[in-house]
């Protein structure tokens, strides 16, 4: 079953690559017309690679007159022979070439390093350039994303954006990834998500519900895209560029544009690569000798014979065996496989870009288990011939798979099971269950027949329509439609249970039907004009959305066989865990007003109203706003004059609100729902019909410098983002029948922070250049104020003045001289240790992060590293010796009359004083660390040897991922420090090629 | 060219139009798996169910559901019925240790399951008085079966916390920071509910099985308050209501068969079905028994001082008690069930009315009718096969008749509902009976902790002495 559906997507993947290879050889190139001559001239315009540039403003100097080269870089145009000719393309430098008599003039343009500030921005309802912007926007484009080895697009992000903290949550693939921009605004988990926007289509940025061991961190949306698929992702974070999103904005805007079909010659790509993951790491544990060691004097130093019941590592297991757990449980190699298709051309009018993909992925555990996923994109523009409709229609489909073992940790024994305890597998490669009854345990492997197979299908589509009324004029509208549909089974057959414990279970499968849609419709009106000096531009829209998503959750049980689960026909008893639907409606006007004078100066105001169903009657509506401004001081004589190595200066800033109404579905409502047993309702939720909406308002002062002729790039930003009356589930006490409610706190959560990003030039020479860029943040995050916080429910949760990401901890105060236990502070003297001792507020998150980057190009190779570096603390678990669990070999120095451990037991009281360290300032350690999270190498092969075999360009690539860590974390992964025994970071060497047709 | 006109306009008018915007489209429909609480009480059907979904929680629900954290079990730890045989259970060796930390997870469930039943009651009764669309006869029946329910859950809130907040709304700005009531007032409170329970209901089970509540549930609830708060006269014209229903209720001379569904011994049973799905046997089934395969996952077992305080010839030692080989353990044998599929053998018991038995013997002899209280026990020592006492010619005092009846109330009903815990707390014993198998016992450990998760949310909660 599993090879036909692996072979029909390969059978799928020939047919899309042969359609796209038919389509590149039955498109034609369009002819020129030559224009009426005064003096004729012609001539070609390529790259620096000799590849014609179609598209290039050819003008005569000092006139209106100009023209554009055609899809082979071929213009001609008629000028006075003592004339000037102006070549001018978006990315290269301009050049200005004297006519001087001459018929033909062919040029190679120079690409433009310093034009950076010319790209294209996309700001959502707009586009700008860096150069002009007036907020704060950070770009990631394709070649920094698409050789990446990864599942989701977000993952590609980390270490490589100021302000923006990517956390992954798991090391499975198609777990969903924690993204912060400009830290943590809410109080709430899931008040904390971006908005992700896929080609102007809001997408649910909330992790997928799972069954399966995804459970934790949830299933990403973004999975299914294609990530050789997206040409750019912007993520807008300041106020002057959020608060066009109004109510969903707070936490900052991803915006995905996917790559368009470009004019010129139809060109075919491939690309494969294929490599290896494998955990990077391994937790110093105690060996067999010193673990044994270590429980034999926990008897002695409590004074205890050890019984079979207490003991049987010591007086049943074999006191000689030692097994790698580590190794066991996830030392594997798991294998990455990609492949890429995608074709695109097209005339004046229409362009088309066809793409396919496949990527699978295995894991590092114990079992065999993978991912794949299948993608089609599609992306059609037109353009009449007086210019006046325009139509882009792009279409991103995407199916994906992942099977996993279900209900079944498979990291947390591998650190626990002491070193001796028996095999897991029996010689004959069942699982051994007697070793394990034996001494009254289950095998830790029980469960490991179940299986989770989980399918999502997604389809991102978008059509924008717009007509240019007048000249300046245009109305437009996009029409999207996103659907999401995710199918999970979860297998749980008998076989993966003891005998002893099977008798009273049945073969269970657990179905989970996902369905996600919402359809937007978004009509809007620019204007833009220029008056002198002065360009005014001004959008008008409004936005009606719906969205609705539907979840069931079935399990079926008592299957005769083991065979017939998952058909649920076969299952005796079939019941709907839950069933639960919501329909989210959302309608806005928004709008735009640009201002600039003479390219010096920008002002641009921004507005939403936003109504949201997620609220009650009467508190629905609300506004938001902001104001951003720019003066580019480089532009003014006295600037140019004083300071001449300075290139480019801006200054600018903005202010303004944004909202969160990330909150869930039908919080008003006062409802009963159905109980699990039969024919009963219960209320389970307490509605409060009053809460409204989370505002945040963001202030942002920065200051961008291009020095050197732009050879050197600097922009330093300071933020201010404050949240206040706090959309949160108010936590409270269970008397009252419930543990939280939704409403807004009087509470305001403020991140503040400095961002820095650097590039600089270092070598430019023909065959070998240097680029390195940085990107530092500092974020600091405070809980403000919080009226009467000391009678609310968050008494003993926050600290007014420190970050919302704090832990309240004991203070360790050394070991007891009597007991020999860990003590701690007992702050208010009444001789117990409670919440009212734990008055150190630990800060979890990060003090700095960021990233370096370096392209180095020499001759045809080129080679791209980039380090990721984070200043943080992190707790480090597993010291509890005497205990019946392996422990770090640290513990091992508890044998000396001087060290920094408890006393060797494995009394209550021990195990007691080693649960409150694990809540106390002791096992605090330093988790910084600097990470090479990704390394390419990519040759370019000459193309004398490509024209031979007929291919226009190709490249050879390495990739690494994560391939080096330095870190003084003694746990896992510095990325995940909460006990040390979470990683999340594979590292991932692979190898490709990719040609162009 | 009028074609373009007819565009331009049409998109004019599309784009003016869709700049006003309404808020009737932000209206969304209640989604299908909920309703909204005012329709709830807007047919008998919808509100009756209501108060069977209360039911069906009582059976998940931590305090009241059998399985580890409730009543039963843990109640049963902390006197001297059960023990713990799996030492890394640390939470649940607290409470056989009667060293029970503030922070105890265990705990925090016993206590926000209740308070979340309580709350169900509230949010009945509230409803009920809003409503003006129910029939007579259902509403009667609801309140009296709501208040029946919050009556019982406080009783149990009373007895192990002692001073608690007493919550008689769903208002959750109020509730989150009450104060805690004397057990003075939550006595009044329990009172009043049962005295308006017995006047609403009848004796019908209105669903046939003896899992909804009826009059004499609030009869014999009557009766036990009264007994725990001393008013002789009331236990026993209570019990006795409940004893003379010979035609609902009475002994079943067969021990094996008392703790079936529908038995006729059943006052007030839990039923199964609340789990959901199609296993269908008790929680105590599940947690008591051990399975002669994986003996090693059953955490609880009886102490051997409670197995020997049985006579050989006792009944209920044969047929409510059974004996682990392989760890060597004795175990409670009650329920016999652990592994019923969609069928169910047994419903959780709750009340029965050997208690009542009890109650009533104990109110005697306070009342000095020493015959009467003597014949009342061998109703059940007649049954559990031992010699009748009242043709004993040797006098007992007082004192030995209540320590007899303590005694018996231990034999009958061990692992009922921590009947043990609270009999020596209520006669003052604790201190006696406890400190021989808890060393570090205090007797201040008679009341568990209030949870520290609930002193952190409500600063107007106070924690229980000796925590």
């Amino acid at each position: 079953m599993k090879n036909n559906y692996s072979r029909l997507k390969w059978v799928a993947l020939i047919i899309i690559g042969g359609i796209l290879f038919f389509l590149s050889k039955s498109a034609h190139a369009a002819t020129t017309t030559p224009l009426p001559l005064q003096q004729a001239i012609f001539g070609v315009v390529q790259d620096e690679n000799g590849l014609p540039i179609p598209g290039v403003t050819v003008t005569v100097k000092n006139t209106n007159r100009g023209t554009v080269t055609n899809l082979d870089g071929e213009y001609s145009i008629s000028a006075p022979a003592n004339g000037t000719l102006v070549f001018s393309y978006i990315g290269y430098k301009t050049v200005e070439i004297p006519v001087d008599n001459n018929e033909e003039i062919s040029i190679q343009l120079e690409e433009d390093i310093s034009a950076l500030g010319e790209v294209k921005i996309n700001a959502g309802y707009y586009n700008t350039t860096e150069r002009e912007s007036t907020g704060n926007i950070s770009r990631v484009t394709a070649k920094e994303i698409e050789q990446q080895p990864v599942v989701s697009p977000i993952q590609a992000l980390a270490g490589r954006m100021a302000g923006v903290e990517i956390t992954p949550n798991g090391n499975l693939p198609g777990n969903a990834s924690t993204i912060r921009i400009r830290g943590t605004n809410s109080l709430r988990e899931e008040g904390n998500f971006p908005l992700y926007i896929i080609d102007g289509v809001p997408i649910n940025s909330t992790p997928l519900e799972s069954n399966s061991n995804l459970t934790f961190g949830g299933i990403d949306p973004l999975n299914t895209l294609n990530l050789s698929n997206i040409e750019s992702i912007e993520v807008l974070k300041d106020a002057d560029a959020t608060a066009i999103y109004g109510s969903r904005g707070a936490n900052g805007v991803v915006l995905i544009t996917t790559k368009k079909g470009k004019q010129g010659k139809t060109e075919l790509q491939a690309r494969v690569y294929t490599g290896a993951s494998t955990v990077s790491n391994r937790i110093d544990l105690l060996n067999t000798e010193e673990y044994l060691q270590i429980r034999r004097r926990a008897f002695v130093n409590d004074g205890l014979e050890p019984t079979e019941d207490n003991a049987y590592d010591l007086l049943i297991w074999d006191q000689d065996r030692y097994t790698d757990w580590q190794d066991i449980f996830f030392g594997r190699t798991a294998q990455v496989t990609d492949v890429n298709l995608n074709a695109n051309g097209g005339n004046e009018n229409t362009a088309f870009r066809l793409s396919g993909s496949y990527h699978s992925q295995g894991t590092v555990f114990i079992g065999d288990y993978d991912y794949k996923k299948v993608t089609a994109g599609a992306h059609v523009s037109h353009t009449s011939d007086n210019n006046k409709l325009n139509l882009d229609l792009s279409l991103n489909y995407g199916v994906d798979l992942n099977n996993l073992v279900g209900y079944l940790n498979l990291t947390a024994n591998a650190f626990t099971l002491p070193p001796n305890a028996p095999s897991l597998f029996n010689e004959n490669n069942t699982l051994n269950w007697s070793d394990w009854a034996e001494v009254g345990l289950e095998n830790p492997l029980s469960g490991f027949y179940n299986t989770s197979r989980t399918q999502a299908q997604n389809l991102n589509s978008n059509l924008v329509v717009s007509y240019e009324i007048l000249k300046g004029l245009r109305l437009k509208s996009n029409f999207g439609y996103t659907n999401f549909r995710s199918d999970e089974l979860v297998k749980r057959p008998k076989r993966s249970f003891s005998p002893a414990t099977r008798g009273n279970i049945a073969n269970r499968s657990n179905h989970l039907f996902i369905k996600r849609n919402s359809w937007i419709v978004e009509p809007q009106i620019n204007y833009r004009n220029s008056i002198g000096k002065g360009e005014i531009d001004i959008i008008l829209g409004s936005t009606f959305q719906q969205s609705e998503r539907k979840n069931i959750a079935l399990q079926g049980e008592g299957y005769v066989s083991e065979s017939l689960m998952g058909n649920l026909n076969a299952a005796e008893d079939i019941i709907a865990t839950s069933n639960s639907n919501a329909d989210y409606r959302y309608n806005a006007i928004f709008a735009r007003l640009g201002l600039n004078w003479d390219k010096k100066y920008y002002l641009n105001l921004t507005g939403r109203r936003d109504g949201s169903s997620r609220f009650g009657p009467g508190n629905r509506i609300a506004n938001f706003g902001a104001i951003g401004s720019a003066w580019i001081f480089s532009e003014e004589e006295f600037i140019k004059s004083s300071i001449p190595f300075l290139s480019f200066g801006k200054l600018r800033g903005s202010y303004g609100t944004t909202g969160n109404d990330q909150i869930g579905d039908y919080g008003y409502f006062d409802a009963y729902e159905s109980t699990l047993g039969p024919g009963g309702l219960y209320p389970n939720q307490l509605s409060n019909p009053e809460y409204s909406w989370e505002v945040n308002k963001k202030l942002e002062a920065a200051i961008e410098l291009g020095l050197f002729e732009d050879q050197l790039n600097l922009a330093v930003s300071w933020y201010r983002n404050r949240s206040s009356s706090q959309l949160v589930g108010f936590s409270l006490p269970a008397i009252t029948g419930f543990t939280s409610v939704q409403a807004n706190l009087p509470a305001t959560a403020q991140n503040t922070g400095w961002e820095v990003e650097l590039s600089s030039y270092n070598i430019q020479k023909e065959n070998f250049s240097w680029r390195t860029s940085l990107n530092f943040t500092i974020p600091r995050n405070e809980l403000v104020s919080y009226p009467n916080i000391e009678e609310s429910s968050y008494a003993n949760t926050y600290r007014v003045g420190e970050p919302l990401n704090i832990s309240l901890l004991y203070d360790y105060d050394g070991i007891n001289p009597e007991t020999g236990l860990y003590q701690f502070t007992d702050v208010n003297n009444d001789d117990a240790l409670d919440y009212q001792d734990r008055m150190i507020a630990w800060n979890r998150g990060r003090e700095f992060f960021g990233g370096l980057d370096n392209v180095i190009s020499f001759k045809n190779f080129s080679l791209q590293f980039l380090w990721e570096f984070v200043k943080q603390e992190g707790m480090l678990a597993m010291f509890n010796a005497g205990s019946l669990e392996n422990q770090r070999s640290d513990v091992y120095q508890s044998f000396d009359s001087n060290n920094r451990f408890q006393q060797i037991s494995r009394s209550i009281e021990a195990s007691r004083a080693y649960s409150d360290a694990l809540n106390s300032t002791f096992p605090i350690e330093n988790a910084s660390f600097l990470r090479l999270k990704t390394l390419n190498l990519t040759y370019s092969i000459p193309s004398r040897f490509l024209e031979k075999i007929g291919l226009q360009t190709g490249r050879l690539f390495l990739t690494g991922q994560n391939l080096f860590t330095l870190s003084p974390y003694k746990g896992m992964d510095p990325e995940a420090p909460a006990r040390g025994t979470s990683f999340t970071a594979l590292r991932t060497i692979t190898a490709g090629v990719q040609i162009n047709l | 060219m009028t074609k373009t006109i007819y565009i331009i306009l049409g998109l004019l008018i599309l784009a003016s139009i869709s700049f006003l915007s309404c808020e009737e489209f932000l209206e969304v429909d209640a989604p299908e798996n909920k309703i909204v609480s005012e329709a709830v009480f807007n047919s008998d059907e919808t509100a009756a169910s209501a108060m069977s979904g209360i039911y069906n929680e009582l059976f998940r629900a931590a305090f009241s559901g059998g399985w580890e954290n409730s009543v039963t079990v843990l109640s049963g730890l902390s006197s001297d019925n059960l023990k713990t045989i799996r030492e890394n259970d640390l939470n649940l060796r607290e409470y056989s240790e009667n060293n029970i930390q503030p922070n105890n997870s265990r705990n925090l469930a016993l206590w926000s399951s209740a308070y979340s039943i309580i709350y169900m009651t509230n949010s009945i009764l509230e409803g009920l008085e809003a409503s003006d669309n129910l029939s007579e006869g259902i509403k009667t029946s609801l309140e009296g079966e709501a208040k029946f329910v919050r009556a019982f859950t406080y009783f149990y809130l009373v007895n192990l916390y002692g001073e608690i907040p007493l919550i008689l709304s769903t208002d959750y700005r109020e509730n989150s920071l009450a104060t805690r009531n004397s057990e003075e007032d939550i006595y009044q409170q329990i009172i009043t509910d049962l005295n308006t329970s017995r006047d609403l209901l009848d004796d019908n089970y209105r669903h046939g099985d003896r899992t909804g509540v009826n009059r004499s549930c609030a009869l014999a609830l009557l009766a036990r308050v009264h007994l725990y708060k001393e008013n002789w006269e009331e236990a026993d014209l209570a019990s006795s209501e409940v004893i003379s229903n010979t035609q609902q209720y009475e002994i079943i001379s067969d021990p094996n068969q008392v703790f079936l569904a529908n038995s006729k011994e059943a006052i007030w049973q839990i039923t199964p079905e609340g789990r959901g799905g199609p296993l269908g046997f008790t929680n105590e089934g599940s947690i008591f028994l051990f399975l002669s395969i994986a003996p090693g996952i059953t955490k609880v077992a009886l102490t051997e001082e409670l197995v020997n305080s049985f006579v050989e010839r006792d009944q209920r030692l044969h047929d409510w008690i059974g004996f682990n080989e392989d760890t060597q353990n004795y175990f409670v044998n009650k329920y016999k069930d652990r592994r019923s599929i969609n069928e169910i053998l047994e419903f959780s018991m709750v009340l029965r009315l050997a208690e009542q038995y009890l109650i009533r013997s104990e109110a005697r002899v306070m009342k000095n009718n020493f015959a009467g209280a003597l014949a009342d026990l061998d109703v059940l020592r007649v049954r559990a096969g031992l010699p009748i006492l009242s043709a004993n010619n040797e006098e007992l005092s007082k004192e030995e008749l209540l320590d007899t009846i303590l005694e018996e109330r231990r034999k009958e009903l061990f692992t009922e509902w921590g009947h043990r815990w609270l009999d020596l707390k209520r006669t003052n014993k604790a201190d006696y009976f406890l400190p021989p198998s808890s060393e570090d016992w205090e007797n201040t450990d008679i009341y568990y902790p209030i949870p520290a998760q609930e002193l952190m949310k409500n600063p107007n909660l106070t924690q229980n002495p000796g925590y």
